[in-house]
């Protein structure tokens, strides 16, 4: 516990984004408000783990997430139910998805560097220069030749899009198409 | 604090709006000008809402990931940035060159990457060769070049790597802290290596031997590809093509129990050398691809290994030291010839630690913050050293 919350918050929560946005996704029938859906799932894991750590936070995020669907689905009646499937459907899903083996560090290493190639050009050159080669701003936006302030403007770009590049893309190990394709024979339930 | 006015602000705030607040403090922060000031109102605003802290968190976890690209960049200079994809050419990933060898380098390194191209197959080697060169220019190691009678003598200093073109074709890398004297003539290809490590791709000549000369023990190729590392009177020499012959002045060849035969035949060794007499306390043995050769007082000890083991032992060819399941202390030792400041570790039971990966060698500082995020190691720096405790 003596921790502190955000340092634990990043390495048992963060970590999983990909999974419990590629969760969110498969679930929900609205994309759109799977980034909404994943922002209010965090604030209610970061909330119940200042008052106390679960003990097993992978399988906590998923059942929170689980949770917040079911409740927006019981307040807002139009979700039809069997867009989402079966509330013991979602169960077995969370097993399936927090039993994912982690990406290794070769495969993590490979998704952010496809990531950083799918930024704007510029982009990618500035977070290289600052993130990679630890060039002060103001070398950076002298070797690119732009302003301190568009140096900082594509950092911020770029956080985003790696955030959220990060986020969707799908690993392509064996173990998590394996997770695919136990989920299909789910759906494909009566 | 009141409590609904802090609901009703954060319930303005979409998860949008909350990236974008979150991306500017951290992109100020990052900028480098960042005063009391800006923490405050950071602090202000994160205290704001739950939502606001966690999508604040989320950029920055990220943007502390981005740092491991680090790990891609071995030996690019600062301000190089490598073209789209070029990683995937790295030690790090297997796959094969996407575009024929040569297409994807940059325009600087043109020229040492066709002379490596020259004289290496096609494939994934010859794309590392192409890299590691690279690598060479852009980190513009001195070495001194100067042609006279009596040869030529090239050097690295502590961290630095270069890739030396010799006349007849063949090529030899010099590794950190590393100097050699090269002397060509019509006889034989004399290379002496005074101290490091240098890895040599040979030109074939029959008529001309590849002499590499280390103290009193002879490394003699016609046409192959090999390491030589000196530390002080033991050499290490590793083979990866072609066959080679050591030569130990001091001492008789041994041979471990188990090593498989193609390491040592002890008869073929005599007839080759001809002259040399085993009874004057020479020993000689014949090297083939995958074999580790340490030769010491004690005399000749040859390991035969997978050929892609004793390549993982050259990836420092690219910039990288590559470990598999050995000591902290072992792995220490290396990341202390490649760095002038230094690590030590004083607890044996930090010394026994078990570590295995891929790590920039010039970059010492992070391999210690991986085995403080990893092992819960605790660094501490004090003139010039790093020591590593529990």
């Amino acid at each position: 516990m003596d921790e502190p919350l955000d340092a634990w918050f990043k390495r048992e929560v963060l970590a999983h984004e990909g999974a419990l946005v590629r969760f969110l996704l498969r679930m929900w029938p609205n994309r759109h408000e799977v980034p909404d859906l994943r922002q209010d799932t965090y604030v209610r894991v970061y909330e119940a783990a200042a008052r106390s750590r679960p003990q097993s936070p992978k399988s906590f995020l998923f059942a929170t997430a689980r949770n917040l669907m079911a409740d927006h689905i019981r307040r807002r009646r139009i979700v039809a139910i069997d867009a989402v499937g079966d509330m013991d459907a979602l169960n077995v899903l969370i097993d399936t998805v927090s039993a994912e083996h982690r990406a290794s560090a070769q495969q993590e290493l490979r998704r952010l560097a496809e990531a950083i190639d799918g930024l704007p050009a510029k982009c990618r050159e500035a977070v290289w220069m600052r993130r990679v080669d630890d060039l002060p701003q103001k070398e950076v936006a002298a070797r690119l030749g732009i302003s301190q302030k568009t140096v900082e403007k594509h950092v911020m770009k770029a956080m985003k899009l790696l955030a959220n590049a990060l986020a969707e893309s799908e690993p392509k190990s064996p173990e998590r198409m394996g997770s695919t394709a136990e989920q299909s024979s789910i759906k494909s339930k009566p | 604090v009141n409590y609904n006015a802090r609901q009703t602000e954060s319930a303005m705030d979409t998860h949008k709006e909350i990236e974008d607040q979150a991306a500017a403090f951290l992109a100020q922060r990052d900028s480098g000008d960042w005063t009391d000031c800006h923490q405050a109102q950071l602090e202000q605003w994160l205290a704001q809402s739950t939502a606001r802290r966690v999508g604040f968190l989320r950029l920055e976890a990220v943007w502390d990931e981005a740092r491991r690209l680090k790990a891609l960049s071995a030996g690019l200079a600062p301000g190089v940035v490598p073209a789209p994809g070029e990683w995937r050419h790295t030690p790090f990933f297997d796959s094969k060159p996407a575009l024929p060898a040569g297409e994807a380098s940059t325009a600087p390194s043109l020229s040492l990457s066709t002379t490596l191209a020259r004289k290496k197959p096609a494939g994934r080697t010859l794309k590392f060769a192409a890299i590691a060169a690279n690598v060479m220019l852009a980190i513009g190691i001195v070495t001194y070049f100067t042609w006279n009678p009596s040869g030529d003598r090239y050097s690295t200093p502590i961290g630095g790597i270069a890739s030396v073109p010799l006349q007849d074709g063949s090529n030899i890398t010099l590794n950190t802290a590393t100097e050699v004297h090269v002397a060509l003539t019509p006889e034989e290809r004399h290379i002496r290596l005074d101290d490091g490590e240098a890895f040599f791709e040979v030109a074939h000549d029959a008529k001309r031997p590849f002499v590499v000369q280390a103290g009193d023990k002879r490394v003699i190729a016609v046409g192959t590809k090999f390491s030589v590392r000196r530390n002080g009177d033991e050499i290490r020499v590793v083979v990866t093509e072609g066959k080679v012959r050591v030569e130990s002045r001091s001492a008789e060849a041994v041979v471990p129990p188990n090593s498989p035969a193609t390491a040592l035949d002890s008869q073929g060794a005599v007839g080759a050398v001809g002259g040399v007499s085993r009874d004057g306390g020479s020993g000689e043995v014949f090297l083939t691809p995958g074999s580790v050769a340490s030769a010491g007082d004690a005399g000749i000890v040859v390991e035969q290994k997978p050929i892609a083991e004793v390549e993982d032992d050259l990836t420092w060819r690219q910039g990288y030291l590559t470990f598999h399941d050995i000591s902290l202390a072992d792995a220490i030792a290396e990341f202390n010839r490649y760095n002038v400041h230094k690590i030590s570790i004083q607890d044996p039971t930090v010394a026994a630690i078990r570590i295995s990966g891929s790590f920039r060698a010039s970059n010492s500082a992070a391999f210690v913050r991986v085995l403080g995020d990893g092992f819960a190691i605790h660094a501490a720096s004090a003139g010039g050293t790093t020591t590593l405790t529990r």
